[in-house]
């Protein structure tokens, strides 16, 4: 697409060099990063606030600078080229290794500017990451605020969410075949067995542990409304297939908030959203996304906090958050926000979840953890204990499927941290001299 | 209970400290005593100035590791995780506290032992024995500390015998023997050992650890770490090297000597060596001890006077070792850097020790320095002087201003304008930010209105706001010398990498300004003409560049003032910002967004003048763009307020004025009865009422006439506006009203959203009105909900941890210094950028000669003076407005491939 030929001429060998550098967990030059912060912001200003990204793409969630477990990540999931990445924000902070992991993936995000895509989450921000350890991690490891600055200054340009579309045009069934690599065959099959969902949980050489379809109506309804929903839901199936519905080829926000939201346009076939924390009371369709100047710092309130911020809960409508920004929604906000959006799925992050991921609210909306055994060195009580696998969430090509199935693929890989061996030796610069 | 010791009863002095995110903070000084209160022995410590006020009470257990630290300092962790310190004047009382706290664990433990039959009464009574010291034994000794290490008694039980036979000493011949025999198995042994020892969390082993007989021993261990079987690490190399330890200022007590060398070997161990396998409690256990050695350290240097004054010394211009200037420039710079984890009282007197024997003539000598590294070393001394306290730092720059002295911010915008290192030179703009910020305590907005009215409201100013504002001014006007120059520029398509930086920095500091005071800023963006500059900046190919600028134009609508609104109607920027949209579009990116966003704010926020002057003067462009509905709906808006005109004899007002050559300013700051005002949100319509109704005539008068004082005549406002406003002569336009004629005005929600939600209609942006409502209403909605008791246990533990972890993240940042929030490039939301604004004094902007008269008489008076009725303008702008849509349009195809050269 359009970036690829604008990267390419600007400087690919040493985007080459520098993600080599990177793999390796060691740091590139101040002048480099500068010059790569400039490459991302050209690059991100280009992008819409919600990024049209197009399946199958791997989703991923929390980072936090545990570079180790982000090599693991690539190693489990496919190589950056080979496969598509969506990463939902939190890079940096409370890691040991923060700034080699946003780094490269910001130099894979400039040199493989189609296949990475970057969305900001509410760690990405000035206030956050001096409280939370990024910036203490740049001054030890650059000796200045300087590389902070420039990483801020990228921070401000990331898109906010993202759309995962599926092939441009659904009535091909062969249009999209191409799944990732990985899945192709296990997600068929799980596929005519009637369940929507596949876990897989890895171990830190890639092989398969455990795996396990879960048929879609075993899930839990936590209280009596969640039925209802569930028949309205399958209202809107039945529907959707009579319809036939028609994929608007755009953009579906585009188009969606004019005609009142896709009431013809099913929710099986419809796109996967991707933001760091949830929704937003200010937001009622992706459209309005669009119009937030999102080149700021994260502020304390409004649509662009809340995005960053949010946290689905088992409560009706909207509720404080205990965060102090942003808001908890509830199940009946998630239908009602997907249904109206043409969303089969929101994806987000910024929950820890045990499991690497978690469903809520009838599958409407999943939340992706990527950081495994988080925190293993924070000042945090009980640190050890805390998610030993994350996950990393694969979509399928919704289109590919469609014909045979209602719903999009979805399948999560769960992986365990990266063994110990693997990270290598801690390569935190002492200090050179001192006085004191 | 019964003890050994009766508890102490008789009060020591103490500091009390609880680590929050890895500092200490300071809860208070009081008396501490011990005591047993139901038969439960605890430690009480009352507040010095409040005797009634508990600050600390805490139940002693036996499973706290109660630690004593050097003489004075006893440290544990309270059940519930928080780490806390007592730090005691004087050694006595600390004694005498740990006594009573040993004893009554040591009881305790004994009770336990006996109560529970199944707890292993082995550990906790057996004195721990480790085979004797040799390599034969260390298989031995390896497998019995592991076995001590699993219980909390064992640890202690291993600890005590330990630190009694000074065991580690002896261990430390041992690696040199097994180097010698090349037995690398030992060497591995040896290294498990010392980390089991290390991660004991006894901060008398880690003391004595760093000490200077045994540290290399430790080190070396360490260095054969069996995880990495091929590699060694040349730790004992690194700290062996003497020439690390720089003396500018030879320290000549020997106490401190060593305490320097001892922190500087705990912070290697924490951050090289121990960095893998730190656990919890030992990471926090290296930390306090190094906090504490640097507290020890830095108030040794303050008070030692004669060797701060030889360390000044240093920097006599007759001093020709630039070498040691350099690394004097280093010490202070590590000094701030330790200062900033200091209590702020203790940091204000190392920082006030400084500056008195002359800190700023140390930066003033880093900030010129050739190298980048140093300039970047002095303004980060600088930054942590602005940090710890920018009021006292502005004291000083006016004091250096009052007294004809160069002030420290000529200095820095000099080298702004002139410094290539793009770190270096941010970090100049952001002092330069805080420096000259305009918003300073208790001289804000309300100067204007008379400083001897108000001088004795703050008594403490000892300089005149008119000074302050004369300062302000004069550096404004240095700082944006480059801004201005634009203004003979024909082409933006040739600027180098370093003007596009430079303009960026200057134009953020402008919105800065802008953003944080209302007023102070208006005198220099007038005489120095800038806002065309900026709008200039605009066609600029260097997208961000055009972002940052854009930037600036939504600060100036978002102040809804008739000064800065008259800056933008005058000029030809919403054609400009126009011509962004359409270059842009249909492409979804961010300029495009930040334009909508602009537009969108307008309408939603309704601002009339805009309304008016856009729909008037652009309607073809904003009828030309249909891939959102932003723009028509803008049309809509202006169409109801033209149709439906409850207030259109008011808004006439504004714009039936604009006839040819008329000057618009004069209709514009017509404040129209407070009309216009009600944009600004998280108004309620009572307060909306009172603002409306109650504006103080007296007041505005005053502010009007110092206004239309500073902004001079109306001709001279008239030719400030450079070659580059040739659309902004053209009359304004008005198209005919209604394109859309029949389109109901009244928005109707189409899809009913639950809840609370109900304003928020599909086809306008209101939302903002409803989110005040939200964010109240809400939780007194359901707050059943939002209770986690009716959730299931699974959630609960989850909700806890989330707690935990997040939850605190905004609440932390509260009590986080402000600092970064200024370096912020666009600062957070106006909403808490903090500035004052007054919607009574906001609505003054320049005001026309002819005008001036009638100013202090109410703004009805005026408004119908120049009123006209308003169909008419629609009539007779109508031919005008294709001559001049056709004059904006102007060509911008190069701008897209021109990109690139950002970088």
């Amino acid at each position: 697409m359009r970036k690829n030929g604008l990267t390419d001429r600007f400087f690919p060998g040493v985007t080459c060099r520098a993600i080599a550098q990177l793999r390796a967990c060691r740091l590139i030059p101040e002048a480099q990063v500068r010059e790569l912060c400039h490459k991302a912001r050209e690059l991100l200003i280009e992008e819409g606030n919600v990024v049209s990204v197009d399946a199958p793409v791997t989703i991923c969630g929390d980072i936090h600078g545990q570079f180790h477990d982000l090599m693991e990540l690539f190693r489990v999931g496919g190589d950056v080229p080979d496969t598509n990445y969506l990463f939902m924000g939190d890079f940096v902070d409370r890691g040991f290794y923060s700034l080699e992991s946003f780094l490269l993936l910001l130099c894979l995000k400039v040199r493989y500017p189609d296949r990475i895509t970057l969305i900001r989450g509410n760690h990405e921000s000035r206030q956050i990451t001096t409280v939370y350890g990024f910036y203490d991690e740049c001054i030890r490891k650059y000796g200045s605020a300087n590389v902070w600055r420039y990483c801020c200054e990228v921070f401000d340009y990331l898109a906010l969410g993202a759309l995962v579309l599926g092939a441009s045009s659904a009535l091909e069934p062969t249009s999209g075949t191409t799944t990732t690599t990985t899945t192709t065959t296990m997600a068929t099959t799980t596929m005519i067995d009637d369940s929507e969902l596949e876990i897989e949980v890895l171990n830190s050489k890639g092989d398969v542990t455990m795996s396990s379809h879960r048929p879609r109506r075993q899930h839990p309804s936590s209280d009596a409304s969640t039925d209802s929903r569930n028949n309205n839901n399958n209202n809107n199936n039945n529907n959707n297939n009579i319809g036939a519905a028609p994929y608007r080829s755009g953009v579906p926000g585009t188009g969606a908030s004019g005609d009142g939201g896709g009431s013809i346009g099913g929710s099986r076939t419809g796109a996967v959203l991707c933001v760091h924390g949830g929704l937003s009371p200010l937001i009622d369709t992706v459209d309005k996304i669009r119009l937030i100047d999102r080149k700021q710092e994260v502020p304390h309130e409004g649509a662009m906090c809340d995005l960053l911020w949010s946290d689905p809960d088992e409560i009706e409508g909207w509720g404080l958050s205990p965060r102090g920004a942003g808001f908890l929604f509830g199940g009946d906000i998630v239908k009602h926000f997907n249904y109206k959006n043409d969303l089969s799925l929101i994806a987000r992050a910024h929950q820890l979840v045990m499991e690497g991921y978690k469903e809520m609210f009838d599958s409407g909306i999943v939340t992706v953890w990527s950081a495994p055994n988080y925190c293993y060195r924070c000042g945090n009580v009980a640190a050890g204990d805390y998610a030993r696998s994350n996950g990393i969430l694969g979509s399928n090509d919704p289109a590919a499927d469609s014909s045979a199935v209602l719903s999009p693929g979805r399948r999560y890989r769960v992986f365990e941290a990266a063994a110990q061996d693997t990270r290598g030796m801690p390569a935190k610069k002492p200090v050179a001299d001192y006085f004191l | 209970m019964a003890l050994a010791v009766p508890p102490p009863s008789d009060r020591k002095r103490v500091k009390v400290y609880e680590l929050r995110n890895n500092d200490w903070f300071d809860r208070g000084t009081g008396f501490c005593t011990g005591q047993i209160i139901e038969d439960e022995p605890r430690i009480f410590v009352e507040s010095e100035d409040e005797p009634n006020r508990v600050l600390l009470e805490t139940k002693i257990t036996k499973d706290d590791g109660y630690q004593k630290q050097q003489e004075t300092l006893i440290v544990w962790t309270e059940p519930n995780g928080t780490d806390m310190a007592l730090s005691f004047q004087e050694a006595e009382g600390c004694a005498v506290i740990w006594d009573f706290v040993n004893h009554v664990q040591h009881h305790l433990l004994s009770m336990a032992a006996a109560d529970d039959a199944l707890s292993d009464d082995l550990e906790s009574y057996q004195q721990i024995m480790l085979p004797s010291p040799e390599l034969g034994n260390l298989p031995e000794i390896e497998q019995v500390m592991r076995a001590a290490s699993v219980s909390q008694t064992g640890r202690d039980a291993l600890s005590k015998y330990v630190i009694k036979d000074e065991y580690i000493a002896k261990l430390i011949p041992l690696v040199t023997m097994a180097e010698d025999l090349e037995s690398l198995e030992d060497l591995h042994r040896l290294c498990n050992i010392m980390k089991s020892l290390i991660l004991l969390n006894d901060n008398t082993i880690i003391e004595s650890v760093v000490t200077d007989p045994i540290i290399l021993g430790v080190v070396g261990a360490l260095e054969y770490d069996p995880d990495f079987p091929t590699h060694k690490a040349n730790h004992r190399q690194y700290l062996a090297d003497q020439s690390r330890y720089k003396e500018v200022v030879p320290i000549k007590d020997p106490a401190i000597r060593r305490k320097i060398r001892c922190t500087w070997r705990l912070q290697y161990l924490k951050d090289v060596v121990l960095a893998r396998i730190l656990d919890d409690p030992t990471f926090s256990v290296l930390n306090s001890l190094i906090f504490f050695n640097q507290v020890e350290i830095v108030n040794h240097i303050q008070s030692n006077a004669p060797f701060l004054k030889e360390l000044f010394a240093v920097f006599d211009p007759r001093n020709p070792d630039t070498r040691r200037k350099d690394d004097a420039v280093q010490f202070l710079h590590q000094c701030a850097a330790i200062a900033k984890n200091l209590q702020p009282g203790a940091r204000a007197t190392l920082f006030a020790n400084f500056i008195s024997h002359g800190l700023f003539a140390v930066i003033a000598f880093a900030v010129k320095h050739p190298s980048p590294a140093m300039r970047t070393t002095g303004i980060d001394i600088l930054v942590a002087l602005l940090d710890h306290d920018p009021v006292m730092m502005r004291g000083y720059m006016l004091k250096a201003v009052n007294e004809k002295k160069t002030p420290l911010t000529d200095t820095l915008i000099d080298l702004l304008h002139m410094e290539t290192d793009l770190g270096v030179k941010n970090q100049l703009a952001d002092a330069i930010k805080i420096l000259l910020d305009p918003q300073i305590p208790l001289q804000d907005t309300m100067g204007r209105a008379g400083v001897e009215y108000f001088a004795k409201l703050r008594p403490s100013n000892l300089l005149s706001d008119a000074f302050v504002q004369n300062h302000f001014d004069e550096s404004a006007k240095r700082l944006f010398q480059p801004l201005k120059r634009l203004e003979g520029r024909s082409s933006l398509h040739d600027l180098t990498f370093q003007e596009v930086s430079l303009y960026a920095l200057l134009v953020d500091i402008l919105t800065f300004f802008v953003r944080q005071h209302l007023f102070r800023s208006r005198n220099f963006i007038h005489s120095e003409s800038l806002a065309p500059r900026v709008a200039q900046l605009l066609r600029v190919p260097q997208k961000h560049l055009k972002l940052t600028a854009l930037k600036f134009f939504r600060t100036l609508i978002s102040l809804q003032d008739t000064f800065y609104q008259a800056l933008m109607t005058h000029n030809n920027t919403f054609g400009l910002i126009l011509d962004i949209v359409h270059e842009t579009m249909p492409r979804d990116n961010l300029l495009n967004s930040a334009c909508l966003e602009l537009f969108e704010f307008i309408k939603r926020e309704n601002i009339k003048p805009f309304i008016l002057h856009v729909v008037e003067k652009y309607r073809e462009k904003l009828l030309a763009i249909h891939y959102v509905e932003t723009f028509q709906n803008l049309i809509l808006r202006y169409d109801q307020m033209q149709g439906y005109g409850a207030t259109a004899e008011g808004d006439s007002a504004l714009f039936s004025s604009q006839e040819e050559g008329t000057p618009v300013a004069a209709g514009r700051a017509q404040p129209n009865g407070g009309q216009r005002w009600q944009g600004a949100k998280e108004m309620d319509a009572a307060e909306e009422e009172y603002f409306n109704t109650s504006d103080d005539e007296d007041e505005v008068g005053l502010v009007v006439e110092y206004l239309s004082e500073q902004h001079g005549n109306e001709s001279n406002f008239q030719t400030q506006w450079g070659p580059n406003t040739t659309a902004a002569a053209a009359p304004p336009i008005a198209a005919s009203p209604t394109p859309n004629g029949s389109a109901s005005p009244v928005v109707k929600p189409l899809v009913d959203y639950p809840d609370d939600d109900d304003e928020e209609v599909e086809d306008s942006m209101d939302v903002k009105e409803a989110e005040p409502a939200e964010k109240s209403g809400a939780p007194e909605s359901d707050p059943s909900e939002t209770t986690t008791a009716q959730t299931p246990p699974e959630r609960l533990s989850e909700k806890r941890r989330r707690e935990e972890e997040d939850e605190d993240e905004l609440i932390k940042l509260t009590s986080v210094p402000k600092r970064r929030s200024s370096t912020s490039s666009h600062g957070s939301s106006t909403t808490s950028s903090g500035f004052m604004r007054r919607r009574k004094s906001l609505s003054i902007g320049p005001i026309n000669v002819s005008e001036k008269a009638s100013t202090t008489t109410t703004t009805t008076t005026t408004s119908s003076r120049t009123s006209v009725p308003p169909k008419r303008i629609a009539i007779n702008l109508g031919s005008a407005a294709i001559k001049t849509a056709s004059l904006e349009t102007e060509p911008d195809s190069t701008k897209e491939n021109q990109t690139g050269d950002g970088g």
